[in-house]
C-alpha cells in the first residue's frame, strides 16, 4: 500500500500544480478597457499577410486577438530584441481566433510575426510599446540620461565625420589619389563608431557603406565609401568618381540632419554596442569590409570604440542593476585595446593582408570574449 | 479543415501513443484487470485540462505564455521519467518471462496501481491543456463556423484509430519481440518528449538558446504536412531542432538504448567460470 499512496501523492501534486497555475499570478486578465482604452488588438492572419490593427500599445499587459483567415495552421509571436519571445500562441487552426496575452513591462521596439505553416521567420512588422509599466522615476531618469549622453557623443562624432569626409571627398575630386587613400580610413573611423545609429534609418547605411556585391534594387547604384575605395585602390579614378564623392557627402549630411532628431532607446544603445562587435567579427576580422584598401583594423578599432561609447553611456544603469558586469566589461575592452595596440603602425594599423592566421585567431577570441558581457547589457538595463 | 484535423491528429497521437503501448503491455502480460486504472488516469487528465480551461474562461483569465510553457515543459520531463521507468520495468518483465514460464508473471512484477494511473494521466495531461484550449476555441467559433470543430474531431478520431492500430500491431508480436519492439519505440518516443519539454522551457525563457538551431529541415518536412504531423505526433520530431533539444535527445538515447538492449542474463544462460 505504501507504494500506492506515494504515487497517489504524485497525482495530487500534479493536480495541485495545475490548480496553482490556474489560481496564482501566472494568469493574466484580458486587457480590455485598460488605460489604452483599445481592448485587444485584432490580428488578421492569412496565408500571406499579417494585419495587426495597432502598431503601438502602452506597456503592461497587451492582448492580441489573432484570427486565422488563411488555410494553414498559423502561429503568432511577439518578439523583443534579439528575437526574444515575449509571447506566442501556437496552433491557431484555420477559421479560429485565439488570444495572446503578454506582459510587456518596458517600452521600446518589438516585432510581431505571424507564421503561416509554422515555419520560417514569419511575416513580421514592427510594434512599439510606449511608456514603462514598472520602472521607478529614478530609473527612468537614469535611462534618459544614458540616451541623451549617448546622443551627445554621436553628435560629436558626426561633427568630426562631416569635415573629415569633406577632406576625403575634396581629395578625390582633385584627383589626389595618395591624399584620398590616406584620408579614407580616417574619415571612416567616425562613421564606423556610430554605424548602428545610421543603420536605424535603414536606407542610409547601404548608400554610405554598401559593398559592391550587396543586393540592390534595379537601378540603384553601388555608392559610398567602398565604391570610392575601389576606384582609388583598384580601378583608378573614374569619370563618375567626383559625382560619387558628392553623393557620399550629401548622404553624410543627410545622416547629420536625421541624427539631430533621432530618439534612441536604452535597448537600442545596448544592441548597437553588440552589433558593432558582431560587425568586427563578420566584416573586419574576415577582411570583408575593406577588401580593396585592407584598412580593416582602423574600422575594427572604431567599431570597438563605438561599442564602448554606447556601453559607457549606460554604465550608471549597469552598475545599479548588476555591479559585477561593469568590471568584466572594463577588463575585456582593455584586452581588445591592448591587442590592437600590438598592430599599431604610426597613426594607423597594419594592413589586413599583413596579418597571419594566428593574428586573426587571437583577434576573434578577444572580440568573442568581449561580446559575451556586452550581449548581457540589453538584458541588464531592461531588467 | 485539413489544418485543424492535423492539429487534432498531432495532439491526439502525442497523448495516445504512450497510452496504447501501456494498454498493449497490460494486455500482453495478462493484466487486463488493471486497464480501468489506465482509463482512470486518462479521465483525470481530461477532467483537469478541461476544468482548468473552463475555469479560466469563466474567470475571463488566461494563463500567461510563460506559465503555459513552463507547465508543459515540466510535465513533459516528468512524463519522460515515468516512461523510462516503464521501459526498464518492461525489460525486467521480459527477463522473468524468458527465465520462467511464459505468461506467468508473478508478484515481483506488480506495477504499483497508482503508477499506472499517473503514467496514463501524464501521457495525456502534458498536452491536455493546449488541446483543451484549442478545443474550447474551436467550440466557441462553432456558432460561426463548425468547420474547425469538425476538422479537429476528425483529427482526434484518426489519432485514436492510429493508436489502436499500433496497439493491435504490438499485441500481435510474439512476447519476446513485443518487449524489444515496444521498448525501443518507447525510448525514441521518450527522447522526443524530453526534447519537446526542453523546447517548452526554452520558449518560456528558463533555458536559453531558442534560436540556436542544430538543424532546420522545415523546407523538406513542413510541420503542417501530414508526414510532419505524424513525425511530430509520434516522435515529437521538430523540423527546427535547437542545439539544446538535440543534446538531450542524443544523450537520452545514447544512455537508455544500450542499457535497454544490453544482453539479458537469464538464470539458465548465466555463464559460470
Ligand atoms: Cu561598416
Amino acid at each position: 500500500m505504501s507504494r500506492t499512496s506515494r504515487a497517489a501523492v504524485r497525482v495530487t501534486t500534479v493536480i495541485g500544480a495545475a490548480a496553482a497555475l490556474a489560481a496564482c499570478t501566472s494568469t493574466a486578465p484580458p486587457s480590455g478597457g485598460d488605460a489604452a482604452g483599445g481592448g485587444p488588438i485584432a490580428v488578421t492572419a492569412a496565408d500571406a499577410s499579417c494585419d495587426v490593427a495597432a502598431a503601438e500599445a502602452p506597456a503592461g499587459k497587451i492582448t492580441f486577438s489573432v484570427r486565422n483567415t488563411g488555410s494553414k495552421i498559423t502561429e503568432f509571436y511577439l518578439y523583443g530584441t534579439g528575437d526574444r519571445i515575449m509571447g506566442e500562441v501556437e496552433n491557431i487552426g484555420p477559421g479560429l481566433t485565439r488570444d495572446l496575452i503578454v506582459e510587456v513591462p518596458d517600452g521600446g521596439s518589438y516585432t510581431t510575426a505571424c507564421k503561416p505553416g509554422m515555419v520560417g521567420d514569419g511575416i513580421r512588422a514592427p510594434f512599439t510599446v510606449t511608456g514603462s509599466a514598472t520602472r521607478s522615476v529614478d530609473e527612468n531618469t537614469r535611462l534618459a540620461e544614458a540616451t541623451t549622453g549617448y546622443h551627445r557623443w554621436v553628435t560629436s562624432q558626426i561633427e568630426a565625420l562631416v569635415p573629415k569626409t569633406q577632406e576625403f571627398v575634396d581629395a578625390v575630386k582633385a584627383g589626389d589619389v595618395e591624399t584620398a587613400k590616406a584620408l579614407f580610413p580616417v574619415a571612416r573611423t567616425y562613421w564606423e563608431r556610430i554605424e548602428p545609429v545610421a543603420e536605424s534609418f535603414g536606407d542610409i547605411d547601404p548608400k554610405i557603406d554598401g559593398r559592391e556585391d550587396d543586393e540592390r534594387d534595379a537601378g540603384v547604384q553601388f555608392t559610398g565609401y567602398h565604391r570610392l575605395e575601389k576606384d582609388l585602390w583598384v580601378d583608378g579614378l573614374q569619370a563618375d568618381s567626383p559625382a560619387m564623392a558628392d553623393q557620399l557627402m550629401a548622404d553624410i549630411r543627410d545622416l547629420q540632419s536625421r541624427t539631430a532628431t533621432v530618439e534612441l532607446t536604452p535597448v537600442q544603445l545596448a544592441n548597437g554596442a553588440k552589433e558593432l562587435l558582431d560587425e568586427v567579427a563578420t566584416g573586419k576580422i574576415t577582411g570583408e569590409e575593406d577588401r580593396y584598401s585592407h584598412t580593416d583594423l582602423w574600422d575594427f578599432k572604431a567599431n570597438v570604440e563605438g561599442s564602448q561609447g554606447a556601453v559607457a553611456s549606460l554604465r550608471p544603469v549597469i552598475d545599479e542593476k548588476d555591479p559585477t558586469l561593469g568590471p568584466v566589461l572594463d577588463e575585456r575592452f582593455a584586452a581588445v585595446d591592448a591587442l590592437l595596440e600590438e598592430y599599431r603602425v604610426g597613426d594607423g594599423y597594419r594592413l589586413y593582408t599583413e596579418l597571419t592566421d594566428e593574428d586573426k585567431r587571437r583577434m576573434a577570441e578577444a572580440v568573442d570574449a568581449l561580446g559575451e558581457p556586452v550581449s548581457q547589457v540589453a538584458g541588464v538595463v531592461t531588467s | 479543415m485539413l489544418g485543424n484535423a492535423l492539429i487534432g491528429l498531432r495532439e491526439g497521437l502525442e497523448a495516445g501513443l504512450v497510452v496504447s503501448i501501456l494498454v498493449a503491455f497490460l494486455v500482453r502480460t495478462d493484466r487486463r484487470s488493471e486497464l480501468p486504472k489506465v482509463w482512470l488516469g486518462v479521465g483525470i487528465a481530461i477532467v483537469i485540462s478541461a476544468g482548468v480551461t473552463i475555469a479560466l474562461a469563466l474567470a475571463q483569465q488566461q494563463l500567461t505564455f510563460e506559465a503555459q510553457e513552463t507547465f508543459g515543459g515540466i510535465l513533459s520531463i516528468v512524463a519522460v521519467g515515468f516512461v523510462t521507468w516503464m521501459i526498464f520495468w518492461m525489460r525486467r518483465a521480459a527477463r522473468s518471462i524468458s527465465a520462467e514460464l511464459r505468461g506467468r508473471l508473478e508478484g515481483a512484477l506488480a506495477m504499483g496501481p497508482a503508477a499506472v494511473v499517473v503514467m496514463a494521466a501524464l501521457a495525456v495531461g502534458r498536452e491536455g491543456l493546449e488541446t483543451a484550449l484549442f478545443f474550447f476555441t474551436a467550440a466557441r467559433a462553432a456558432g460561426e463556423t463548425a468547420q474547425p470543430l469538425i476538422g479537429f474531431s476528425l483529427g482526434i478520431a484518426a489519432a485514436i484509430l492510429l493508436a489502436y492500430l499500433i496497439y493491435r500491431g504490438a499485441i500481435s508480436l510474439n512476447l519476446g519481440r513485443f518487449f524489444t519492439v515496444t521498448g525501443v519505440l518507447l525510448i525514441f518516443v521518450a527522447a522526443g518528449i524530453l526534447a519537446y519539454g526542453m523546447h517548452d522551457l526554452q520558449e518560456a525563457g528558463i533555458v536559453p538558446g531558442l534560436t540556436t538551431l542544430a538543424f532546420d529541415v522545415s523546407a523538406v518536412i513542413p510541420p503542417d504536412s501530414w508526414h510532419g504531423t505524424l513525425l511530430k505526433g509520434i516522435f515529437n520530431f521538430s523540423p527546427q531542432t535547437t542545439v539544446a533539444e538535440a543534446i538531450v535527445w542524443v544523450a537520452y538515447v545514447a544512455v537508455v538504448l544500450p542499457l535497454f538492449l544490453r544482453p539479458q542474463r537469464t538464470r539458465a544462460a548465466t555463464p559460470t567460470t
